[in-house]
């Protein structure tokens, strides 16, 4: 369809754009003792002829894209639709105004065609013609680069999709299986815990299926979440994991991108308590930095092990999530000290609040 | 007639794991559980004392996991993996063990892994796992980032950041550390097939050098090479050795 009428606005626009060029020639004409009238009438009447008639040079331009057309194809070709074009709008406009002259004397010598007044129209329509062309060139690009962000957009909401979808599907396998196999011991050896070990599982499996459906959470929430994990992990580990929480109240509020603090701690589990014989203290700590809400995760490391080189997939995601909602506003550090390994994430607590 | 007993060993880091193990075979007298174990090195030090006929394996473990284990016992137990990753199954069975369990396994399951280690135990199948077998078991874990090492029950750990130079000396390799050498029932060519080439080259029969440790090489005699280390040691350096070397360094 013709981008014109795409919308009532785009057609009001096109056609209040003609008025001064309706204007132009009802002066011209004023200026030839034309009584004002008929002077209005003679540029009306060329203004929105050409205004019509010019319209279909948009199905010539989407033809002849100006990217992809040879320079020669697109001088030839404008030159001829402009001569073509600006003849028939000069023979159109005289043709109706003689028609007109008959009920409107005044009209008359505006619709002689003889050779000087055919010269001056002609020039003008060609050249009226062209700025049409460009317009409708200006359009086209307009409405591709809209396009273009369009799909963008598009293709940003489907990758951001896709991400919960993977982290949703994220839900450690392993975890699961040793959960279950712990529950298997328990039927036996303590009914009611394997009782509770079911109902935790449970809970679990629905807290992080309904927070994967959500691009951000509340901190609490998902501390709430990391509380259950650990209460599983809890019975399988026994006195090996101790758990230690140092959360601000003034932080629990703070919204940040889901599962973003899960996949720490089940790496403070898999890489430390897990690797260290006599287990030992996982500590979650958060707090409000000024504008910034900062938050620790700490784990025990078996002293003996090899030091990983560089991030691990688990946390190369964390850090890229928090970049892509916070770009440079953002500080992640992972390090070893002292025997323990430590995850530092510091974001803005608001991320709309303007920097300062 | 009775039946022959077995003794068996159960190494799992987790003591609910290990009770659900324990529960099984409690309707198996002819089964006596000699210990139980919660890391690769305890594991290590009783299955050497007492050399249990069976073993429930763990994989995921502190320190050692269990295909170390496996590896630092001789004569080797029969072995029934107990774990709840499945992608170690196939080296499981290159390793030979009667039986691969998944956490969390049933009744049926558990029954079916006992009646496969008997038949195997029945036979006095010598259980030697070759160490071919196990190099190319180790090709999921390629290239190898440290490497196990036992003397009498203590194990050590080697990360293959340490090691300046090892030399094959009969059927063992000596791993040499700045501190100590340590031996290890290996040959040469199956640690050398899970080692970085780029990290480690071959420069002799009897040598793979650590390529950082190397300082240059000195011509001693005509067309007779040795590599000089950083810590002064020459090792000699063989004609095809010294090509591998030349290509390695890119050198002409």
């Amino acid at each position: 369809m013709h981008p014109i009428f795409k919308s009532h606005a785009r057609l009001g626009t096109y056609l209040l754009g003609w008025l001064p060029i309706a204007a132009l020639f009802a002066a011209q004409a004023a200026v030839k003792h034309t009584p004002l009238l008929a002077a209005m009438i003679v540029g009306l009447v060329g203004a929105y002829i050409a205004a019509g008639l010019f319209l279909s040079s948009f199905f010539l331009c989407r033809s002849l894209p100006l990217a992809t057309s040879r320079t020669s194809t697109l001088v030839t070709t404008w030159t001829a639709a402009s001569l073509v074009m600006g003849t028939l709008w000069t023979v159109l406009m005289f043709t109706v105004l003689r028609q007109m002259g008959r009920a409107y004397p005044a009209l008359t010598p505006w619709g002689e065609m003889n050779g000087p007044n055919l010269l001056v129209a002609g020039t003008t329509g060609c050249i009226l013609y062209l700025l049409t062309v460009a317009l409708h060139y200006l359009l086209i690009t307009l409405e591709q680069r809209q396009e273009a962000e369009r799909t963008e957009q598009e293709l940003r909401v489907l990758a951001r999709e896709a991400e919960l979808k993977a982290l949703r599907a994220q839900l450690n396998p392993h975890f699961l299986f040793n959960s279950l196999n712990s529950i298997s011991a328990l039927t036996t050896l303590d009914a009611k815990r394997a009782r509770e070990m079911c109902v935790l599982l449970s809970d679990f499996l629905r807290k992080s299926l309904k927070l994967g459906e959500r691009a951000t959470v509340k901190l609490s929430e998902e501390l709430d979440l990391v509380r259950n994990y650990l209460a599983i992990e809890q019975i399988r580990f026994g006195e090996r994991l101790k758990i230690e929480w140092e959360v601000d109240a003034s932080v629990e509020g703070v919204e940040i991108p889901t599962l973003l603090l899960q996949p720490l701690v089940e790496n403070a589990i898999k890489h430390g308590i897990a690797q260290v014989m006599e287990g030992g203290t996982i500590r979650i700590a958060a707090s409000v930095r000024g504008a910034f809400a900062e938050i620790h995760v700490e784990n025990p490391i078996d002293a003996d092990a090899e030091t990983p080189q560089g991030l691990g997939l688990g946390l190369r995601q964390v850090k890229q999530r928090l970049q892509g909602r916070y770009g440079g506003r953002t500080f992640f550090e992972a390090k070893i000290r002292e025997g323990r390994h430590e995850a530092v994430l510091t974001f803005p607590k608001d991320p709309d609040e303007v920097e300062a | 007639m009775t039946e022959r007993t077995f003794t068996a060993l159960i190494v799992d880091d987790e003591d609910l794991a290990r009770a659900v193990v324990r529960e099984h075979l409690a309707a198996h007298p002819e089964i006596q559980i000699v210990a139980e174990c919660s890391n690769g090195f305890d594991a290590v030090k009783v299955a050497t004392e007492l050399k249990p006929d069976l073993m429930f394996l763990d994989i995921q473990m502190p320190k050692l996991d269990g295909f170390e284990v496996l590896e630092l016992l001789e004569p080797q137990p029969t072995v029934i993996f107990v774990t709840a990753y499945d992608q170690h199954a196939l080296k499981a069975f290159e390793v030979h063990a009667v039986d691969y369990l998944l956490k969390p396994f049933g009744v049926e399951r558990f029954e079916e892994a006992l009646q496969r280690a008997k038949i195997r135990l029945g036979s006095g199948e010598p259980m030697r796992v070759q160490a071919t077998d196990l190099s190319s078991a180790a090709k999921s874990d390629w290239p190898l980032d440290r490497i196990v090492v036992r003397d009498g029950t203590k194990v050590t750990l080697i990360p293959l950041a340490k090691l300046d130079f090892i030399q094959a000396q009969d059927d063992y390799v000596l791993l040499k550390t700045p501190e100590k050498g340590h031996l290890k029932q290996q040959t040469l060519a199956s640690l050398e097939s899970r080692l970085d080439p780029k990290r480690f080259l071959r420069i002799h029969r009897s040598f793979i050098i650590q390529m950082d440790r190397l300082a240059r090489l000195e011509q001693s005699e005509t067309e007779s090479w040795a590599a000089v280390l950083i810590d002064g040691t020459r090792l000699p350096v063989s004609k095809n050795g010294y090509a591998r070397l030349k290509d390695l360094l890119g050198q002409d």
